[in-house]
C-alpha cells in the first residue's frame, strides 16, 4: 500500500478524479452566479436607479461556494500555500515518512474542523438563524463548511494511504 | 510564558512536518483559544465562516479572474504590440516596452505571477532575440511583473485593507505613486544601460494598427480605476465590471476564448482561491481572538515603552518583513503581520494606509529574494534557467527596489498624497 497498483489503489484513483470533475463544475457554476449577480446589481444601478439588494448577499454565498470547494481543488491540484523553507531541515531518508504524516496531519486536521463546522451549522439551525436579505435559512448555506473539509479529511487521507495518489505540488502563480 | 514557548514548539513542528500555511493558522489559533482563551474551539469556525461571509471579499475572486482571463486571452500580446510600436526609436526600446507593458497589465490584473506569465511569455524571446542579454531580459521581467502588486487593483492590498479596516479605496489611491516610482526607476535603468543601442523610427501605420488593436486591452484600466477613483463603482463592482469587460472583448471582439476556455480559467482561479481563502479565514478567525483578548493593546504599550523613534520602529518593520518575504508568500505574510503590525504602527503614530503601502513594498522584493521568491520559481520553469542564473540577473532590479523603498518609506507623501490623507 505504498505507491500504485492494486484494485483498491485504482478505485480510489477514479473517484478523487470524479470529485475532481465534479468540483470543477460547481465551482464553475458558482462563479457564474457571482459574476452574474454582482454585474446585474451595478446594471440595475444604472438603468432603474437602484441596485438588486439581494445581489450581494447572493454574491457572498456564491463566493463561498467556490472558495469552500475551492479548497478540495487546491488539495488536488497541491497548491495549498505552503513555507518550503524547513523542507530540509531534517534527512532526505525520511521523505516517504514525512510525505505520509503530512497528508494525515491535514486528514487530521481537516476532520477536527469538520466536526468543529457541524457543531456551528447544528446550532445556527437550532436557533433559526435566517438572512436578514433573502430571508433564507443560513443552515444550509453554512454545511457547505463542513462537507469542504469532510472531503478535504478524505482526501488527504487517501493521499496518506497511497501517496502515489498525491498530486505534483503546484510550482506555479500559488499567490496574488 | 510557558505557553508561549509551546506555541512557538507546535508551530516549529508544523513547519518541520511540512503543514501547510492553513493547518499552521488553525493549529495555533486552536492553540490559543485553549491555552489563553476559553478553550470553546467550535468560535474558530463561526469566526472563519463571519470572515468568509462578507461582502468586500467578493473583489478578490472577481479581479483574479479578470486576469486569469486576460493573460489566457490576446490582451496581454496586444498590449506588447502597441508599447513596442510607441517605444521604438528610444535606445533600449524594448526593454522599456516590456517594462511599460508589465506595468500596464499590471494595472488591470492585480497579481504579479499573472503578469510575468502573460508579459513574459511573449516579450522575452522579442528580448533574447533584439539582442538583450538573456539576464537583462529575465530580471527585467521578474521585476516589472512585480509592479501588480502595488499598482491597482491589487491582491494584497485589498488582504490588508480587510485584516486592518482600511478603505481599500484609499489603498488603492496610495499604490499609484509608489507603483509609478518604481517603474519610473526601472525604466530608466532599462534606458541608461541600452544607451548605446539604437533606436528604431516611429511607423506611424504600425502605431495606428497596434492602437487599433490595442485600445480594447488600454480601456481596460481606465474603466477600472476610473471607475474607483471617481467613485462611481466600489472595488466589488469594478471587478465584476472588469470580468464582463474581459470576456466580452475576449470572447466577441478578439475572438480568442471559448466557453471550454472560460472554463478551464476559472478552475485556475479557483485553484488560486481554494489556496488563499482558507489562509484569510483562519487568520481573521485568529485576529478575531487577539482583539478580543487585547492582544495588540499590550504589544502596542509594550513596544511603546522601548520605541519612541517611529524611524526606528520602520526601519526595524522594513528589515523584518525583506526577511519575512524571503521565506513566505505576501498574501499568508500581510494577513498574519498586518493585525499585528497595524496597531503598533498607528501607536508611532503612522497612517495605516503608508504602513499598507510600505507592507506591499516590502513583500514585493520578496517575489526575488531567494529562496521562496515566487517570480524567480516562474522564471525558472517559464524561461528555462537555472535557480542561481535568475537570482542573478535579479539583483540590479532588486537594488532598484531597495532605493524605491527607502523612499517610499521616508517620504510619506508618494503614498499619501494621493490618498488624500
Amino acid at each position: 500500500m505504498n505507491g500504485a497498483g492494486g484494485g483498491a489503489f485504482h478505485v480510489a484513483h477514479g473517484l478523487l478524479a470524479l470529485l475532481a470533475r465534479v468540483e470543477r463544475g460547481i465551482t464553475f457554476a458558482a462563479f457564474l452566479v457571482l459574476i452574474t449577480v454582482v454585474f446585474l446589481d451595478v446594471v440595475s444601478r444604472e438603468l432603474t436607479g437602484s441596485g438588486v439588494h439581494w445581489a450581494s448577499q447572493a454574491g457572498v454565498y456564491a463566493n463561498v461556494i467556490v472558495v469552500m470547494v475551492g479548497l478540495g481543488v487546491a488539495s488536488a491540484t497541491g497548491a495549498h500555500l505552503r513555507p518550503r523553507f524547513a523542507d530540509r531541515w531534517l534527512p532526505a531518508r525520511f521523505n516517504a515518512l514525512l510525505e505520509r504524516l503530512q497528508e494525515l496531519l491535514m486528514a487530521l486536521f481537516c476532520a477536527a474542523f469538520a466536526g468543529l463546522g457541524v457543531d456551528i451549522v447544528l446550532e445556527t439551525w437550532r436557533l433559526g438563524e435566517v438572512s436578514p436579505v433573502l430571508g433564507n435559512p443560513v443552515w444550509p448555506v453554512q454545511l457547505i463548511v463542513p462537507l469542504a473539509f469532510v472531503i478535504a479529511s478524505l482526501r488527504h487521507g487517501l493521499y496518506a494511504l497511497w501517496p502515489g495518489l498525491r498530486p505534483v505540488p503546484a510550482n506555479g502563480p500559488a499567490g496574488p | 510564558m510557558t505557553a508561549s514557548l509551546g506555541l512557538f514548539l507546535l508551530v516549529f513542528t508544523l513547519l518541520l512536518l511540512r503543514q501547510n500555511v492553513m493547518v499552521m493558522l488553525g493549529c495555533a489559533t486552536a492553540y490559543a483559544y485553549l491555552m489563553f482563551g476559553d478553550g470553546q474551539l467550535r468560535f474558530i469556525v463561526l469566526d472563519a465562516w463571519e470572515a468568509a461571509n462578507k461582502e468586500v471579499l467578493l473583489s478578490i475572486p472577481l479581479y483574479l479572474l479578470a486576469g486569469n482571463i486576460m493573460s489566457q486571452g490576446s490582451m496581454a500580446a496586444r498590449l506588447i504590440r502597441l508599447m513596442r510600436a510607441l517605444s521604438a526609436p528610444v535606445p533600449g526600446g524594448l526593454a522599456v516596452a516590456a517594462i511599460a507593458s508589465c506595468g500596464v497589465f499590471a494595472a488591470v490584473s492585480g497579481s504579479g505571477t499573472v503578469t510575468l506569465l502573460a508579459i513574459g511569455s511573449v516579450m522575452y524571446p522579442a528580448l533574447v532575440q533584439a539582442g538583450y542579454s538573456r539576464p537583462f531580459a529575465i530580471g527585467a521581467l521578474c521585476a516589472g511583473a512585480t509592479l501588480g502588486v502595488i499598482i491597482p487593483p491589487s491582491i494584497p492590498l485589498i488582504l490588508y485593507g480587510v485584516m486592518t479596516q482600511t478603505s481599500i479605496t484609499e489603498l488603492f489611491r496610495a499604490g499609484i505613486g509608489p507603483g509609478l516610482l518604481l517603474l519610473g526607476l526601472m525604466t530608466a535603468y532599462a534606458l541608461l544601460r541600452h544607451r548605446g543601442i539604437r533606436g528604431g523610427r516611429w511607423d506611424p501605420s504600425e502605431i495606428a494598427v497596434a492602437f487599433r488593436q490595442g485600445i480594447w486591452s488600454l480601456l481596460m484600466p481606465v474603466l477600472i480605476l476610473g471607475g474607483i477613483y471617481s467613485g462611481y463603482f466600489t472595488a466589488t463592482e469594478s471587478a465584476a465590471v472588469a470580468v464582463v469587460y474581459a470576456l466580452v472583448v475576449e470572447t466577441l471582439v478578439h475572438r480568442g476564448m471559448g466557453l471550454r476556455d472560460l472554463y478551464r480559467v476559472t478552475g485556475d482561479t479557483t485553484r488560486l482561491l481554494g489556496s488563499l481563502f482558507p489562509v484569510l479565514m483562519m487568520a481573521l478567525s485568529l485576529n478575531v481572538f487577539l482583539t478580543y483578548e487585547q492582544v495588540p493593546e499590550a504589544l502596542v504599550g509594550w513596544l511603546t515603552a522601548r520605541l519612541d523613534s517611529p524611524t526606528l520602529f520602520l526601519l526595524m518593520v522594513n528589515l523584518m518583513l525583506l526577511a519575512v518575504g524571503c521565506v513566505m508568500d505576501i498574501g499568508s505574510a500581510i494577513l498574519i503581520l498586518a493585525p499585528i503590525l497595524h496597531p503598533v504602527a498607528v501607536g508611532q503614530g503612522i497612517d495605516p494606509v503608508h504602513l499598507g503601502i510600505i507592507m506591499v513594498v516590502n513583500l514585493e522584493i520578496g517575489y526575488l529574494t531567494p529562496p521562496l521568491g515566487l517570480n524567480l520559481i516562474i522564471a525558472m520553469s517559464a524561461f528555462r534557467e537555472d535557480f542561481w542564473t535568475v537570482c542573478r540577473a535579479v539583483l540590479p532590479f532588486l537594488g532598484l527596489m531597495l532605493v524605491a523603498l527607502l523612499l517610499v518609506t521616508f517620504i510619506p507623501g508618494l503614498s499619501l498624497g494621493l490618498a488624500g490623507r
